[in-house]
């Protein structure tokens, strides 16, 4: 959108063909701590055990830094344009990249009292989740890193899908969420090799491919109490970064965010899925002088590294993060600066708009 | 012949060389009678090399994969009765598929024996394979495989690549120690049967896969008749797992059929036509022969 603040009239929400609506994600890197809550959250509720150990469908990496799985960025896959018409060739990350299911010694220090430090056993691992967590780039005083956490994304055309011979991913009719349909699915690993995102998994147990469900049955309101639960991921990130709903609930906070101010943004866009997990890029102070003074206009992110993250549009979208901060600083109101500062749960986690009851 | 066959020749009433016999102005009945008898001998001998010759493995029909005998069991693929089933190279060829890499396969033939026991029907693959890919429990091995074709119904011919919707395919597949009996309908829609009736056993040795495929010959409902009332089509693809070769991206064969068919020989047609193929044979050389001694017996 342009410098205009007020919600355009007559917005047209891009959704996939045949899907009635889209779940979508907005995640605000401002607020991300990097606790790993969400990830630990993810993995005890969907990926303990039965071939699931190395994966995990929600992850926390640092940036800059090789993520998880390592270099996933550079491991293909995706569109070649975006007429969709042709994929990009992609691989299959090896087992060492993931990082392995090692098994720790904690009991031994929490019960038994030992004096070793904690640590993987019976292995001498060279890479892992986070293995260069905190690390970024940057010289002192300017060194830089933000957390960026990362599932599904449940793309508007997702390569995975095109990608499977079987036709065993799907985009799921109601809400456009994409799953593994497990009968169908002969372990090839093609959506593997299709994911730009490295974001679906190849389960050697079960001989099956998986990945992040978006927890639909949590949001089908089969959770908890059986009540309608936003994602795990969600709901127990203690910053509460995340705002879960369907992007075209036009009323809702996702749709303000992504199609009215433009402040939300897909990663990486050049890969040409579309997706529906949505990122508040990192807003930094200005870098520093040797004695400690700030430089202003001068970015302690480059943008060029944020624009390498969430393309061109990341100038605009911190544009308009700026002109809204500096008019509530102000004393001017903006829906924006509320937006992103909402703490009012029925407007965080909007799932139950679309019910007809 | 001509001059040195002169003596022996010239002392006979019948010779087979008709210009000798021109030459020496023998009655004209006399050659004839002579030479009918001769072409009477030679459509006797076509009509019974007609039967006797596709018998001859050097004379296979092409796409025939012959079907022996290996008394009680060929289960094992090492068996010593396998050794007296014929063999057949089959050509391999990258199956067409929109799959990453598909055009690029690594073998490019098969060794094929298919036998009875009169109960059970075995099929025993071999192929070119320098590693054993027994299993895949890394996240890029992919299991060396094997799969064995045949149209749900005998009777029709099922497109090559997986069958069709209204002509599916049973398929015997072996992939690194495990067996599965599936049903296809087209590329893509591989089913499993809830329980295999198909057993498999597998053997690397010498930088070759040998695989023996078992099953109850006689079958019905959605699995191929094999009791030995008819031919039956079959086809064969093999994935080099360790080429990261899976799914559509194989090596396939042509549809072959299993001579299993009446008759030792084959469909019936066969015998027609071999023998319409040799009295035609025979008809251009009486005719010939007819001809060049008309040409040389009209001056004298």
């Amino acid at each position: 959108m342009s410098t205009d603040d007020t919600a355009q009239e007559d917005t047209h929400v891009d959704i996939a063909d045949g899907i009635d609506h889209q779940v979508a994600m907005v995640m605000d890197l401002n607020k991300c701590i990097g606790c790993q809550t969400c990830t630990v959250a993810c993995k005890t509720l969907w990926t303990e055990g039965g071939g699931r150990d190395y994966m995990y469908w929600n992850n926390v990496e640092t940036k800059p830094g090789e993520g998880y799985p390592k270099g996933w960025e550079d491991s293909g896959g995706g569109w070649k344009s975006d007429d969709h018409s042709e994929r990009q060739p992609g691989e299959i990350p090896a087992k060492e990249r993931y990082g392995g299911d090692w098994e720790f010694n904690h009991s031994e220090i929490m019960y038994d009292g030992s004096d070793e430090p904690l640590r993987p056993q019976n292995v001498d691992p060279e890479w892992g989740p986070n293995w260069d967590e905190d690390r970024g780039a940057g010289e002192y005083p300017n060194s830089y890193y933000f957390y960026l956490p990362r599932i599904c994304n449940h793309c508007t055309h997702p390569s995975c899908v095109e990608a499977c011979p079987r036709k065993a991913l799907y985009k799921r009719e109601e809400d456009g969420i994409v799953l593994v349909d497990r009968e169908r699915c002969r372990g090839y690993r093609y959506c593997v090799e299709g994911c730009p995102y490295k974001k679906v998994y190849y389960n050697a147990a079960k001989k099956k491919s998986e990945k992040c469900i978006f927890c639909y049955p949590r949001i089908e309101g089969e959770g908890p109490d059986d009540a309608v639960h936003a994602t795990a991921c969600a709901e127990e990130c203690p910053p509460q970064l995340r705002l879960v709903g369907y992007l075209d609930d036009e009323d809702g906070p996702i749709y303000k965010l992504v199609e009215e101010y433009e402040v939300a943004l897909p990663l990486h866009p050049e890969f040409e899925t579309v997706p529906n997990v949505y990122y508040i890029p990192p807003y930094a102070p200005p870098g520093h002088s040797e004695d400690g003074e700030s430089i202003e206009g001068v970015d302690r992110i480059p943008r060029d590294y944020l624009e390498e993250l969430f393309g061109d549009r990341v100038n605009q979208a911190l544009d308009t993060i700026e002109r809204h901060r500096d008019r509530v600083e102000r004393g001017e109101d903006s829906e924006l600066m509320e937006l992103l500062q909402d703490k009012n749960p029925a407007q965080q986690y909007r799932l139950e708009v679309f019910d007809d009851g | 012949m001509g001059e040195r066959s002169e003596p022996s020749s010239s002392s006979s009433d019948r010779g087979s060389d008709g210009v000798r016999l021109m030459r020496e102005r023998r009655e004209p009945r006399r050659d004839s009678d002579a030479s009918w008898r001769g072409v009477a001998a030679l459509v006797v001998l076509a009509v019974v090399g007609a039967a006797v010759l596709p018998t001859l493995t050097s004379a296979r029909p092409a796409n025939e994969v012959p079907v022996g005998d290996v008394g009680t069991n060929a289960t094992d693929p090492t068996a010593e009765s396998w050794t007296a089933v014929p063999s057949v190279e089959l050509a391999l060829a990258s199956a067409p598929s929109g799959l990453p890499g598909a055009s690029n396969v690594s073998v490019q033939h098969a060794q094929v024996r298919a036998a009875t026991n009169g109960s059970h029907v075995f099929v025993r693959v071999s192929w070119s394979d320098a590693t054993a890919d027994r299993n895949a429990t890394d996240l890029r091995e992919f299991a060396d495989a094997v799969a064995v074709q045949f149209p749900e119904n005998e009777s029709a011919r099922p497109p090559i690549a997986m069958g069709g919707t209204s002509n599916r395919v049973n398929v015997w597949y072996w992939a690194g120690g495990t067996t599965e009996e599936l049903l296809a309908g087209g590329a893509g829609t591989t089913t499993a049967f809830n329980q295999s009736a198909v057993d498999a056993q597998a053997v690397h040795e010498g930088g070759e896969w040998h695989v023996a495929f078992a099953r109850e010959a006689a079958m019905a409902g959605n699995r191929t008749d094999l009791s030995g009332e008819q031919d039956v089509d079959v086809a064969v693809a093999v994935w080099n797992g360790s080429y990261g070769e899976r799914a559509g991206r194989k090596a396939v064969s042509e549809w072959q059929y299993l001579a299993m068919g009446p008759g030792p020989q084959g469909p019936p047609y066969e015998t027609v036509l071999w023998t319409v193929a040799g009295l035609a044979v025979l008809f251009v050389a009486v005719v010939t022969i007819e001809g060049v001694r008309r040409t040389r017996g009209e001056p004298s």
